[in-house]
């Protein structure tokens, strides 16, 4: 009877860590899948991917609601408030579209311009992109801390089996990461867009000589990578505060989770994402609280050096 | 100053032409070249900098202090980035590490500056050593992200696990400093005859090691040492082919700019009697980055520049009425204008500059 009781609760704790991990995990699946592909096909390094990121965020506050403004530039201006209160279903639609085309813009005016230059260089001009977008946002709407409400249908707790009652919009993070993974993925995999993307990043000239016109589907590559980011900021959001430094702050887990999984390999940053999320969350939940962002830079040194061309990439993938 | 090949060349051939005149350039070029007058260049340079930054640029001796200190950290990353052609994006670790280092020395070991920067320098080389070891198996990108995953991993180490030693997300603040070989107060004034230049002995003590930084800086890039890292920033399988064991070369530049690092980390501390645990973060990285590229890659005097401009535009700017709020976003701004139209920066521009003029000279 007592040790009945004990392994269903170990079997919860285990289950809550589980998810926990899952859901911390997402937000890093879903920049790093962005990342990787604009990494893999396109050879890109892309260090405003943060900033995509961002943009998201505070797009996703100005579709949901009404923010008061009593910090920055806008605020100096005599505006008082900003958002157009559409609600949060608004956001999860509008967000992705706009930054699908600032994705497209940046690709356009920005990464043509750097494809044939050092990878050096494209990391210190994105690096520059990534500073003026941050110091924008704060310059006009302040650097203060804004809460980003939970939708209202997906506030609150929910009781699940076993686990007992876990926060609604965690679950929420995990159901709407996974759709939009999937969905890349089955683009990338089984259309004939796939096909040729995956075919240029084998081998551009080839796929060019053949008569395909590779520029297009990169520029949608783009497009995806950077909408990715932008729904990762409208779902990251109500986890946390947003502010002008979370960009920054979510880059580097990103880059991360993309190298442990393998460049341009999706089904590699989902499970380098959930490892790093469920290993950060296990610290936590078991005492190490102090060590979990040591562990999960602990961990991608390890990976990186046993097995650099990360887990599931393959050995063409090391340049 | 810069070492561009086609610089080198444009040089040459303005050598070769002015030859024939002789007269003021050619003298001038010649004297240009020496190791002696580098020297003596930094000399009068950071001399006579803060009086007139003091007075005619609005700038305040603390501010040309911390120039100096960053202008060290800028000149030793050049080495890597510049001269060597790798792009690190952990160097915060050796500066706030050797920060860290100096600070903890001085409050449980010595006070004496000398053995506070000794110490902090040691520890940022000793660092460096295994992250270079670690970091430099991998090429590009893996290496840029590499560096930061070392250097974000020293950050969220310092700020909780290490607490008891770094004192955590406060900084680290009991830093004690005595007086420089038992006789000068460090934190005090200056005697007579340099007082008309300088008010304050820590400028002059951050002035000393800077000129000596430059000098070690120039010596080690104009030797075969620094030919080779040439070498392996224009065709590193090149180099390989020709015998040269690349990947020593490389963790040796890794590890000469950590030491740079060290020492810069290290005045820091004895600077600013603190440590905050923001000098470990990876935007501290990116600072340095920002610095170096925006002054000049390549160049032994660029990255001194770019550390000024930085600081400046920081600390000086953001006091402005109008563009004070927007002093960041400027910053972002003029770096990408440096990377896409400017890669050699500011002094890269100067140096393009005089070639126009030298050679209209010539015609």
């Amino acid at each position: 009877m007592q040790r009945g009781e004990s392994s269903v609760t170990l079997l919860a704790d285990i289950l809550t860590i589980l998810l926990n991990g899952l859901q911390q995990g997402a937000i890093y699946v879903l920049l790093a899948v962005g990342l990787s592909i604009i990494l893999g096909t396109l050879k890109f390094v892309n260090f405003a991917h943060g900033a995509l990121y961002l943009v998201g965020a505070y797009l996703g506050l100005f579709i949901t609601g009404n923010v008061p403004l009593n910090d920055g530039q806008l605020a100096a201006w005599g505006i008082e408030s900003y958002g157009i209160g559409l609600g949060f279903i608004a956001a999860l639609i509008i967000v992705p579209i706009v930054v699908f085309v600032i994705g497209l813009l940046m690709e356009r005016l920005v990464a043509q311009a750097f494809y044939d230059r050092p990878d050096t260089d494209q990391i210190l001009v994105t690096f520059g992109l990534a500073i003026i977008v941050q110091e924008l946002l704060r310059a006009m709407l302040g650097g203060n801390s804004q809460p980003f409400p939970q939708p209202s249908w997906a506030s609150g707790p929910i009781a699940l089996p076993v686990v007992g009652n876990f926060p609604r919009w965690r679950l929420g993070v995990i159901a709407i990461t996974a759709v939009l993974v999937l969905g890349v993925y089955a683009l990338v995999e089984y259309t004939d867009f796939g096909l040729i993307v995956q075919a240029g990043t084998l081998d551009g000239e080839m796929v060019r000589l053949l008569g395909i016109k590779l520029s297009r589907p990169y520029l949608v590559v783009f497009g995806i990578g950077a909408a990715l980011a932008g729904v990762a900021g409208v779902v990251g959001g109500p986890l946390a505060n947003v502010n002008p430094n979370i960009g920054t702050e979510q880059l580097v887990p990103a880059f991360l989770t993309v190298v442990i999984g393998g460049v341009g390999k999706i089904e590699g940053a989902v499970v380098a994402g959930l490892m790093l999320g469920t290993l950060q969350v296990l610290l936590i939940q078991t005492g190490y609280a102090a060590w979990s962002q040591v562990g999960i830079y602990a961990l991608a040194a390890l990976v990186l050096l046993v097995r650099p061309q990360g887990l599931l990439g393959s050995e063409v993938d090391v340049s | 100053m810069s070492d561009e090949p086609r610089d080198a060349t444009a040089t040459a051939a303005a050598d070769a032409d002015t030859e024939v005149t002789g007269g003021f350039a050619d003298r001038w070029a010649s004297f240009r070249d020496r190791e002696i007058s580098t020297v003596l260049l930094t000399v009068v340079g950071v001399a006579v900098f803060p009086f007139l930054f003091n007075n005619y640029l609005d700038g305040y001796t603390q501010l040309a202090t911390l120039m100096l200190i960053y202008g060290i950290f800028a000149v030793g990353f050049d080495i890597l980035l510049g001269y060597t052609g790798l792009l690190s994006f952990g160097h915060a670790v050796f500066f706030g590490g050797a920060a860290y280092a100096a600070g903890i020395f001085s409050a449980s070991v010595s006070s004496s500056p000398l053995l506070v920067l000794l110490a902090g320098t040691v520890f940022a080389v000793l660092l460096a050593w295994i992250v270079g070891f670690l970091s430099l198996r991998r090429g590009g990108i893996y290496f840029a992200i590499l560096t930061l995953t070392f250097g974000q991993m020293s950050f969220y180490l310092a700020a909780s696990p290490l607490a008891f030693l770094t004192n955590g997300e406060n900084g680290f603040t009991s830093v004690d400093i005595g007086s420089l070989l038992g006789v000068i107060d460090i934190h005090g004034g200056v005697p007579f005859p340099l007082s008309m230049l300088v008010d304050n002995m820590l400028y002059v003590f951050v002035a000393v090691m800077t000129v000596l930084s430059v000098a070690m800086a120039n010596r080690i890039l104009h030797s075969p040492y620094g030919t080779v890292f040439r070498a392996i920033r224009e065709n590193e399988r090149r180099a390989e082919f020709v015998g040269l064991d690349v990947w020593r070369y490389k963790l040796m530049a890794f590890i000469i700019s950590a030491a740079f690092a060290g020492i810069a980390g290290s005045l820091f501390a004895i600077e600013g009697n603190y440590v905050p645990l923001q000098s470990l973060y990876w935007t501290e990285s990116g600072r340095i980055v920002i610095m170096t590229v925006l002054g000049g890659v390549g160049s032994l005097f660029g990255p001194l520049f770019g550390a000024g401009v930085y600081l400046y535009i920081e600390n000086i700017v953001s006091g402005f009425e109008t563009l004070g709020p927007f002093w960041h976003l400027i910053l972002g701004v003029v770096f990408v204008v440096a990377v896409v139209l400017f890669p050699n920066g500011i002094w890269g521009g100067i140096d393009y500059v005089r070639d126009r003029v030298v050679g209209g000279d010539d015609e």
